[in-house]
């Protein structure tokens, strides 16, 4: 079993950790409010309520369903004679995504939302570990709403058993398009869902066969998703594919998995993987991993294990044990956990105190530095630790964390933006559906055909929803600290580092961007707190 | 720190970083391993492997399982007919290149450069014990090991640390989102350089305004590629769980040290070049352009790294393959010839390769699964033209697991070039000695 923190060995700098760990960071005040409580008691208010109470769902899940226009206007271009036809096709493609693009945009948007709200960043952290785990992508399922709803599934069941989770991600609809169980059928197995379910989800390489993972694919046939006939009409949350297990696509037949023979499906293979001795180890490393940020060495892995094992896997509590074990504030670690680019904009956020950026930036920020939410780069999801650091992201993130503390200065710093393509994405330049007049002719309303004047009134529009503008420093400093460099470099490392020594070098580029002239003003006050965001040391925790 | 100070990293350690007047900003870890890189440094200078005259292989990643038998087709085989009833080629479709062999469609680039004498086709490439899983095998072809061993440096990352010890990061390049494994070394070395649509942003680009050419980029609006800060933006590679003694702090250290010293160097040597053919539009097409244009402009660089994914063709395979492989033969002819006409292809050897092939069956959703062994393309002026190794046997008794089998170890392959192309032994570096195949002359 794992041991306990004591309550003497419980100070302000691991609260500090805990925060960014287990949430997305906070304010001074958050971590001298957790430092209040016992170890135990700091990680369970952190948790919150086991039971669930799920957040409003984003606004596109009220638009009406288009599965009826579409079917209508595919008709009519069938009727049609190549180009017009073969040309009609591609501009109701292009419609479509434009439409697409633009509700996962609001989708993005609406999560980071979620993690920035101090009671949900718990939760929403291990959806978002949860996110990389089973690496779903948009590139592939091509379906907004599938993939709120597997987002939803990892939330909700995020605190409760390994195996329903396991589970309902293997009967999720979103994955069964991803890895192909949608296509697989008794007579032509696809073994993608199976061999990732081993491979990556519950087991590791290693630790089963090609003739498992042949016979697991058998087993899996018959869990598909129901065709959208029948409900086309409606809104769009009514109108999409669900699960749905169709005996006739089963293969009955006998298969052997994991040295053990019976007719089995798709449940029984979950059970079967789920019972093998490397599965407990896979995934307490995993979660040990993402939140220590260093791999678990053999022997505190083999009481991570027990842990897990005497928990029945349950991961709230399990959480609650590793973040209240002694190794998890090891200090000569403390400098081996890099924050992923989702943790760093909304901690930075917290931090400094202002809203996140517009869905549309935000996404953008968080793409160029290599996590887009819901497209990992592929079904391993993301690397995480080091591999979100080469020069190409460190200068970005230095670059944007300059957006984030000193504005974008009017529209300056946000000239390689293409502010089209962002108002498109933000649904302030709409397209239209391509409509076909009765002579045949191809007609789509789109930007290129909009009013002039409406186009440059809809781009304005954009670029003051993306201006960012200078970080508020007034509640983050005292008029007492702005006359003390060394009163202001304590307090502003308390609110960015969580209170470590700061370098000799740290020191210097601080005190550089401070310059001579006291008190302080914003701006220099911004300089200085850029000076620790563009540092190395603030990318980890 | 000044960028314009800092032309190489060579130059910068020779110059600046002993002689004290920068070392008040410099990096922890850089203080305490200044001097083993100062050692290094000159080195370098007596070895002198990066040459602007030197040798350089282009590695093109092919992502996800590229399906061997549809690149590289036999024709007039029963056995190709009865597996791929719906995907299967016709012998009228093929571009024909000897009287059992041909190319898809789809690769009119490459049958050409084949007609030219540039391109060699090695067949069945693969090895012992293949791994049907993307990751495991693409850490087989990256590390060069057996396929039941493991190990922390790539293949590539080893030549670095055998033979350019002392080099600048960016002996390596890669143009890619994903850091290659196989750049890992015990000295890690390798510059990520994401452009972004190059040729693209050259149009719409205007000075002062936000606002790009709206229809353009409406049109533009689902590409994959994204907007890049000007210039794009360089990255080091980190020898993915490679790090050492090295905490993650320190390697953050290291990485800022090097975004500084190599960015300048590349839009130095980009900025020096134009093309001199046109290039299609695609991200890849274009990245070989950045490619050519580094080249020409005399970057020091040995190896270049680029990938193309979306080859895991497991449903409705035939319009997305198709798509693929032209995305793939139009690039690399523009590369070729825009070699050709800098007076470079003689330098320059271009491989391809993908973690594995597909089944040899297709499967009921008009795709096909994870495979083994398959063909690769070596392409450039020193490349002797020709089929080497066998197509192999598609008949089921010689299949395994319904794969085919390979006989010509990748790396042979790799052997191959580092001896004969790069001018390095290779049994340091790949561990244990290869048979050398003919593809140089």
């Amino acid at each position: 079993m794992l041991s306990t923190l004591p309550a003497s060995d419980w100070d302000r700098n691991k609260a500090a950790i805990l925060l960014q760990r287990a949430g997305f960071g906070g304010t001074p005040q958050e971590v001298d409010a957790l430092a209040a409580l016992s170890p135990t008691e700091a990680a369970d208010s952190l948790l919150g309520p086991a039971k669930f109470l799920p957040p409003d769902p984003p606004a596109f899940l009220e638009e009406s369903s288009m599965e009826e226009a579409l079917k209508a206007e595919r008709d009519k271009l069938n009727s049609l004679p190549d180009p017009a036809k073969a040309n009609g096709k591609r501009e109701v493609a292009q419609y479509l995504r434009a439409n697409q693009g633009r509700q996962m945009t609001e989708l993005r948007g609406w999560w980071l939302k979620q993690m920035a709200e101090p009671a949900r960043a718990t939760r929403e952290k291990l959806t978002l570990f949860l996110h990389g785990h089973f690496a779903t992508s948009f590139e592939k399922v091509r379906s907004p709403f599938l993939l709120y709803q597997q987002n939803s599934l990892f939330r909700e069941k995020a605190y409760g058993m390994w195996s329903d989770l396991v589970l309902g991600v293997a009967q999720d609809p979103a994955m069964l398009i991803y890895l192909d169980g949608a296509k697989s059928r008794a007579e032509a197995p696809n073994e993608n869902f199976a061999r990732e379910l081993f491979e990556l989800f519950t087991l590791g390489e290693g630790n089963y066969t090609e003739k498992d993972i042949q016979e697991s694919a058998r087993a899996f046939t018959g869990w598909g998703i129901g065709s959208t006939s029948g409900k086309k009409a409606g809104l769009l949350r009514g109108s999409q594919p669900s699960f749905k297990n169709v005996p006739k696509w089963h293969d009955a037949g006998v298969k052997t998995i994991f040295g053990e023979t019976g007719n089995f499906d798709g449940s029984d293979v979950v059970r079967l993987a789920l019972a093998q001795a490397a599965a407990p180890r896979w995934i307490t490393q995993k979660l040990w991993r993402f939140y220590a940020g260093w791999p678990a060495p053999e022997p505190l892995l083999q009481e991570l294990v027990k842990e897990w094992q005497s928990l029945n896997g349950q991961i709230r509590p399990f959480l609650m044990a590793i973040w209240t074990n002694p190794n998890f504030y090891d200090a000569v670690r403390s400098a081996d956990r890099v924050k992923s680019p989702t943790e760093w904009l909304v901690g930075l956020c917290r931090q400094i105190g202002r809203p996140l950026p517009a869905p549309v930036l935000s996404s953008h920020i968080l793409n160029l530095l290599g996590q887009n939410l819901f497209e990992p780069p592929n079904v391993k999801g993301w690397d995480g630790g080091i591999a979100w650091i080469n020069t190409a992201s460190i200068s970005r993130r230095y670059d944007y964390g300059s957006w984030l503390v000193e504005g974008t200065q009017g529209l300056q710093k946000l000239s390689s933006l293409n502010m089209v393509k962002m108002a498109a994405e933000s649904g302030l330049l709409k397209m239209s559906m391509p409509e076909i007049s009765p002579e045949g002719m191809l007609t789509t309303r789109g930007p290129k055909e909009m009013d002039p004047a409406e186009k440059q009134a809809a781009l304005e529009k954009m670029k003051a929803a993306v201006a960012l503008s200078p970080a508020p420093v007034d509640d983050i400093t005292t008029s007492e600290e702005r006359q003390s460099p060394e009163k202001l470099l304590a307090s502003l490392s308390t609110r960015f580092l969580s209170g470590e020594t700061i370098p000799a070098d740290l020191r210097t580029r601080f005190q550089q961007a401070a310059g001579e002239k006291i008190p302080y003003t914003d701006a220099a006050v911004r300089k200085m707190i850029l000076a620790i965001v563009q540092s190395p040391l603030y990318q980890v925790t | 720190m000044n960028n314009h100070a800092l032309k190489t990293r060579r130059e910068f350690l020779r110059t600046g970083l002993l002689g004290g007047s920068l070392s008040w900003t410099l990096p922890a870890f850089l203080s305490r391993t200044m001097q083993t890189l100062h050692a290094q440094a000159d080195g370098a200078l007596i070895q002198g492997v990066t040459g602007r005259d030197g040798n350089i292989l282009v590695v093109l990643q092919l992502a996800g399982g590229n399906d061997g038998l549809n690149t590289v087709i036999p024709m007039g085989n029963d056995e190709y007919r009865k597996a791929r009833p719906t995907l299967g080629l016709t012998d009228s479709s093929i571009l024909r290149i000897d009287p059992q062999t041909g190319l898809h469609p789809s690769l009119s680039g490459l049958a050409s450069a084949y007609h030219d004498g540039n391109l060699a086709i090695v067949q069945g490439v693969g090895y012992p014990n293949p791994n049907r899983s993307h990751f495991r095998s693409t850490e087989i072809w990256a590390t060069g090991v057996d396929s039941d061993k493991s190990s922390t440096s790539g293949w590539i990352g080893r030549y670095f640390d055998n033979a350019c010890s002392g080099c600048d990061a960016s002996v390596g390049i890669a143009m890619a989102s994903q850091l290659p494994q196989s750049f890992a070394a015990t000295t890690p070395k390798g510059v990520l350089y994401q452009g972004g649509g190059v040729a693209k942003k050259k149009s719409s680009k205007k000075k002062g305004t936000i606002a790009r050419d709206a229809d353009t980029s409406m049109m533009a609006m689902d590409d994959e590629e994204e907007v890049g800060e000007a210039g794009g933006s360089i990255g080091m590679l980190n020898g993915p769980g490679n790090l050492g003694h090295l905490s993650a702090l320190d390697f953050l250290e290291r990485t800022e040290m090097d975004a500084k010293l190599s960015q300048q160097e590349i839009s130095n040597a980009s900025s020096k070049a134009k093309n001199t053919v046109p290039f299609p539009g695609s991200r890849l097409a274009q990245n070989f352009a950045m490619v050519s244009r580094l080249i020409a402009g005399g970057m020091p660089t040995r190896i270049y790294y680029l990938s193309l994914g979306g080859f895991d063709t497991h449903t409705q395979q035939t319009d997305a393959h198709s798509r693929l492989l032209k995305e793939m033969g139009d690039a690399v002819s523009a590369f070729l010839a825009d070699l050709k006409a800098q007076g470079n292809l003689g330098r320059v050897t271009l491989m391809t390769f993908s973690e594995f092939g597909r089944r040899v069956k297709e499967n009921a959703s008009g795709g096909t699964d994870h495979g083994a062994a398959a063909p690769l393309f070596l392409a450039g002026g020193g490349v002797k033209a020709g089929l080497l190794g066998q197509m192999p046997s598609l008949s089921p008794n010689d299949l395994f697991d319904g794969d085919v089998k390979y006989n010509t170890d990748f790396r042979s392959v790799y052997a191959t070039v580092l001896e004969k192309h790069l001018g390095v032994k290779s049994e340091p570096i790949l561990k244990k000695p290869f048979p050398l195949i003919r593809a140089y002359g």
